[in-house]
């Protein structure tokens, strides 16, 4: 003879049927006791599988969600869009703001921008630079490990911008760092230059050539 | 690999396949990422940020565009688009990376990277819940990608295919899967959930299995061998198989997140097998744990049902009592927390006082507040529609902060166009009359004036012409002499010719002393032009830089005011659009929170209600026991089964010691369904 | 007591406070430092008060400066996480106390994503360098001799202790030496529980 369920059980039945609903990636399950939510497709990937495949803990959100109507669903949905486009306008935004501000505080006719790159950085670490134009310091800037690694991998670094008239004008650099043998040492380049009509860009590099074991500092100029 | 070096790892790989001169990675360290080939300045800046700032590439990407504006990037338009692109995912604006990708990827970029980018952007879009996107994206990869990669995207695709119920197409997938080592019991998994859903039990079983009785060290794997066990124990249950059910249930591991359910459903197992005795085992166990855990709260009444079928009214009625209490205060406590949701103070609760964060779709909240409201919030967070709603409240805030840092340059700007507009008011009307004049013009052409009438003295030897004031005077003296002694009527004599003699020694002499002088003056007169050229041609230059600078400056500064203008409400207008949404936002979040705390409520009513309908039976029975009326003993509902309406109990409890002898079974073992 | 610094004027500022008692009687100078210190603490309170004001609630001035040992450090790397700055000079004697605390405070809690750096006022690096040899700690100590990072978060008081929030806003800010205090974990708490994952 079959009698129904007691009724107070069929609720987490149905939660638990719910349960095997395999959900997001990172809707991954934490225990209702104080433990922390897993990390999302955390240190490996197939975290990130186990936690989309089934969190019966989230059996009661689920049936939330089940019970959700599609309504909620359309509605994040459209409040996800309007949070997309404001997102691009923002950024829009952003990128106009800096375009004034160049264009008002660095017009192209009197622009000049130093460079800084890195080609490789076994036998220089770098630790500051200071730049001096017309025998004014203009900059003096320190750089940290993380900088120094955006510069081996490539980065070029726009150091400096700055106004100056048409004609001659000599750019001193110094380098500090620390050479391969933990010794600190500074080194210093220096450029003469034309600054005629049109921004002038200055490259400072950094090289160091196996063959040599030491660091190279040249400034080239971007004609 | 945390998703946001996932990101990175996009970026990386959309920057160096890309572009096509790739340096070798360097000799002394193969592990290093190949460096990157700059051929703009500009380019290279952009990289710079993205791997320096820490801010999920918002200062690379304005960058990015504003470098791009400007074309200043000729060298790598491709790569720049794809890096775009990139960021633009990164910063979870995935309509924007879609359609540039789809733009972009085309065949001259290698496929390899195609592919990379249909997968990351596949991922993102399951994570917002755009699962048909998500499948459209992950089906544009052609070939394969790296077979961690790869695992991840069939496995995405089988969780798109798992939440529109299509359960054949997902098993059809995961059958013949073959991945990774530690993807292929992640795969398993699936396939048995799959296989459990399409109502495949016996299918399910040894895949299940196999999950379920996996050795591993690693955590995740444990939880994950859990969960297997816990899908089959509970199928089993479902399909009322309780004793094939206890088989799994017994592998949960009982400090592990998924104990509570399997200690639940084998006390069910077992009670499903007639043994009450050995239910209240794991029952009573899990009753003494936090009563937020679901299963917790049901076995606050499962306890008692059991005593029940034990005939141990007493206790079963004690146990009913304090489930009751339990479930009020906790009904209290989840009123209130309510409450506080709509007053507003949940996201400071699980935000801390602050309400901006970090940018970007890949962080996820590891730890809570203390707030006691906020344990409720755990369920919740595991939603992913949750999780991804609080990132878009973040990032809005995170939003909103970057723009103050214009708000200061802004007043700044209109001061510096202002003060420079009024420098120019001044300054412009004197030098446009300046230029109007055209000095040079008027003086090249005196300075020509000037070189003619000398050639013409040198070539006529008129030495005259340069002589001293004095020199000059005497000439045109003698001239006039001249001309008056030939004008007088003098006769032809020695008075005459005398006259006339002097007049001649005179001029011979001032014509001497003229033609001496000529050649050194001619020089004089030759070099002071020269200086004169010299003098012009350093005119010249300046009047072509004022000219220049006249022309570049003026228009400017009133573009610049409106574009200040124009800035400025933009900036407004953004914030306010930022404040509105992340408000529309919170409310969405605190919707969804009250809904399930309500629903959580609603469960302990639901609970509460079985709770009083079972004591109000035993007091029926109690009283009608005490009446010593048989049939009605007889004819008394089983405690299990839901009485019309709750009794309201006439004396105290019976002890259990004055209980008389277990009555017989009223009726068979309820199914658990 | 703490000693008054103001980051603006010339560092002999306490030199001459000190020359100007020496030159008094005793009973004087009592009287003067205790006025001075009355003073001192008035003053100290509205600037401590206007400091409070001042960068609360706003974007923590960004700056990069050398350490007594180790690389340079800049303050914007750390965004994500909650980092106290500790402004701190080597003849302060109650900074050296709040260092030792924060140290402690540190090690509790660094696994959660907190961030220690003790920023030194000293003119001549070497007394820093002295003190850092004495008192190994956990957290970097750097170098502000040029004094443009207490300037810019307008420091006039050591020791100084700023609490930094995952997003680079200043939330605390405290003139004491009670880095013991239930206040200061209550807010590393809060501001940790604003958490998230490091990427």
């Amino acid at each position: 003879m079959n009698t129904p369920p007691p009724n107070h059980l069929s609720l987490l039945w149905s939660l638990l049927l719910v349960s095997l609903v395999p959900l997001a990636a990172s809707a991954a399950a934490p225990a209702p006791a104080p433990a922390p939510a897993p990390a999302p497709a955390a240190a490996t990937a197939p975290a990130a599988a186990a936690a989309a495949s089934d969190s019966p803990s989230d059996a009661s959100v689920a049936g939330t969600a089940a019970a959700a109507t599609n309504d909620d669903a359309a509605g994040t949905r459209a409040l996800d869009q309007q949070i997309q486009d404001l997102k691009k306008d923002v950024i829009d935004l952003n990128r106009d703001l800096f375009v004034l501000e160049e264009e008002l505080l660095f017009p192209a006719n009197t622009q000049v921008a130093v460079f800084v790159s890195m080609d490789v950085g076994d036998f220089f670490a770098l630790d500051s630079i200071q730049l001096k134009i017309d025998n004014r310091e203009v900059t003096n800037y320190l750089y940290t490990p993380r900088e120094v690694a955006a510069l081996i991998k490539g980065g070029v670094q726009r150091l400096y911008v700055g106004n100056l008239k048409a004609g001659g004008h000599e750019l001193v650099v110094l380098f500090n760092g620390k050479g391969p043998n933990e010794r600190y040492y500074r080194r210093g380049a220096n450029l003469r230059f034309e600054k005629g009509v049109g921004a002038k860009y200055l490259e400072l590099k950094i090289t160091d050539h196996a063959r040599a074991q030491q660091p190279e500092f040249e400034i080239k100029d971007w004609e | 690999m945390t998703p946001g070096r996932l990101s990175l790892g996009l970026a990386v790989a959309l920057l160096a396949a890309a572009a096509p001169d790739v340096r070798a990675a360097h000799k002394s360290n193969p592990d290093k990422l190949p460096s990157i080939r700059v051929q703009d300045l500009h380019y290279g800046d952009v990289l710079f940020h993205f791997w320096a700032d820490q801010d999920a590439g918002l200062e690379a990407l304005t960058r990015l565009e504003a470098y791009n504006h400007w074309q200043r990037m000729p060298h790598h338009a491709v790569d720049a688009q794809l890096l775009a692109a990139g960021l633009y995912l990164q910063l979870t604006m995935h309509n924007e990376a879609g359609a540039r990708f789809e733009t972009l990827l085309g065949d001259n970029i290698p496929p390899g990277v195609r592919n990379k980018a249909w997968f990351y952007l596949g991922k993102i879009w399951y994570e917002r819940g755009y699962y048909d996107r998500s499948e459209q994206a992950l089906n544009r990869i052609q070939g394969s990608l790296a077979p961690q990669l790869e695992a991840e995207r069939t496995h995405l695709l089988v969780n798109v295919l798992m939440r529109e119920g299509r359960y054949d197409d997902a098993i059809a997938r995961l059958r013949s899967w073959q991945g990774p080592a530690d993807w292929m019991a992640y795969a398993r998994f699936n396939l048995g959930v799959a296989l459990v859903r399409a109502g495949r039990l016996p299918e399910a079983d040894p895949i299940l299995t196999a999950v379920g009785t996996l050795q591993s060290d690693d955590d995740e794997l444990l939880t994950m061998r859990d969960k297997a066990n816990l899908a089959l124990g509970f199928a089993y249950l479902q399909a009322d198989r309780a004793a094939q059910a206890r088989v799994p249930l017994e592998r949960v591991r009982l400090d592990g997140p998924y104990s509570s359910r399997a200690l639940l459903g084998d006390g069910w197992a077992r009670a499903a097998l007639g043994d009450y005795q050995a239910a209240l085992v794991p029952w009573l166990e899990l009753r003494q744990r936090n009563l937020l855990d679901a299963a917790v709260q049901e076995s606050y009444l499962a306890v008692p049902y059991a005593y029940g079928k034990l005939n141990a009214a007493a206790q079963s009625a004690e146990y009913y009592e304090a489930a009751l209490k339990s479930f009020s205060s906790e009904s209290d406590n989840l009123d209130a927390a309510v409450a506080r949701i709509h007053d507003g103070h949940m996201l400071e609760d699980l935000l801390g006082t602050d309400k901006d964060m970090r940018y970007g779709w890949f962080w996820q909240l590891k730890t809570l507040p203390d707030a006691p409201q906020s344990r409720y919030l755990y369920t919740l967070l595991a939603d992913n529609d949750f999780q991804e709603g609080l990132k878009n409240y973040r990032d809005l805030n995170f939003l909103q902060h970057g723009l103050l840092r214009w708000d200061d340059s802004m007043e700044a700007f209109a001061a510096m166009i202002d003060t420079r507009e009024r420098a120019y008011a001044e300054q412009l009307p004197r030098t446009d009359a300046l230029l109007a004049s055209d000095a040079p013009t008027r003086l090249r052409a005196a300075r020509a004036a000037v070189d003619s009438r000398l050639n013409a003295i040198e070539t006529g030897n008129d030495v005259a012409a340069l002589g001293t004031t004095e020199e000059r005077a005497q000439w045109a003296q003698i001239a006039t002499l001249e001309e008056q002694a030939a004008a007088l009527p003098l006769p032809p004599g020695l008075e005459r010719d005398a006259a006339t003699d002097k007049l001649q020694l005179i001029k011979g002499v001032l014509y001497w002393r003229l033609d001496a002088s000529f050649k050194e003056r001619i020089y004089e007169q030759r070099r002071a032009l020269r200086e004169l050229d010299a003098a012009l041609e350093e005119l010249q230059n300046r009047w072509v830089l004022v000219q220049n600078a006249r022309a570049t400056v003026p228009t400017n500064t009133g573009e610049f005011a409106d574009r200040i203008a124009a800035l400025a409400e933009r900036i407004k207008s953004v914030r306010a659009r930022l404040v509105d949404t992340s408000g529309q936002q919170s409310v969405y979040l605190q919707t969804v929170a009250a809904t399930e705390l309500t629903a959580q409520k609603e469960r302990l009513e639901a609970y509460a209600v079985q709770a009083r309908y079972a004591l109000a039976d035993i007091y029926d029975r109690a009283a009608g026991q005490a009446d010593s009326a048989p049939g009605r003993g007889a004819a008394a509902p089983d405690a299990s089964a839901p009485s019309p309406e709750p009794a309201p109990s006439p004396e105290p409890l019976p002890s259990p010691e004055t209980l008389p002898a277990p009555a017989p079974a009223p009726g068979p073992v309820p199914e658990p369904r | 007591m703490y000693l008054r610094f103001d980051s603006r004027r010339a560092p002999a500022n306490d030199v001459k406070l000190a020359a100007m008692t020496d030159r008094l009687p005793t009973i004087r100078r009592r009287l003067l430092a205790w006025l001075g210190l009355a003073a001192l603490a008035a003053g100290a309170t509205t600037s401590a008060a206007a400091a409070t004001v001042g960068l609360i609630g706003r974007k923590a001035p960004d700056f990069a400066l050398p350490a007594v040992v180790g690389s340079n450090v800049r303050l914007s790397e750390y965004r994500g996480q909650a980092v106290i700055i500790s402004f701190w000079s080597s003849r302060c004697s109650v900074c050296a106390r709040q260092l030792t605390l924060l140290d402690r405070l540190y090690s509790t809690y660094r696994s959660s994503g907190l961030i220690v750096v003790a920023v030194s006022v000293d003119d001549d690096p070497v007394h820093a360098e002295q003190y850092a040899r004495a008192h190994a700690g956990g957290f970097p100590l750097l170098l502000d001799t040029a004094k443009a990072v207490s300037r810019a978060y307008d420091i006039d008081r050591l020791p100084t202790t700023v609490l930094i929030d995952r997003s680079g806003i200043v939330r605390y800010w405290h003139g004491d030496d009670r880095a013991d205090d239930t206040s200061y974990i209550t807010q590393i708490r809060a501001l940790l529980d604003d958490a998230i994952a490091a990427p």
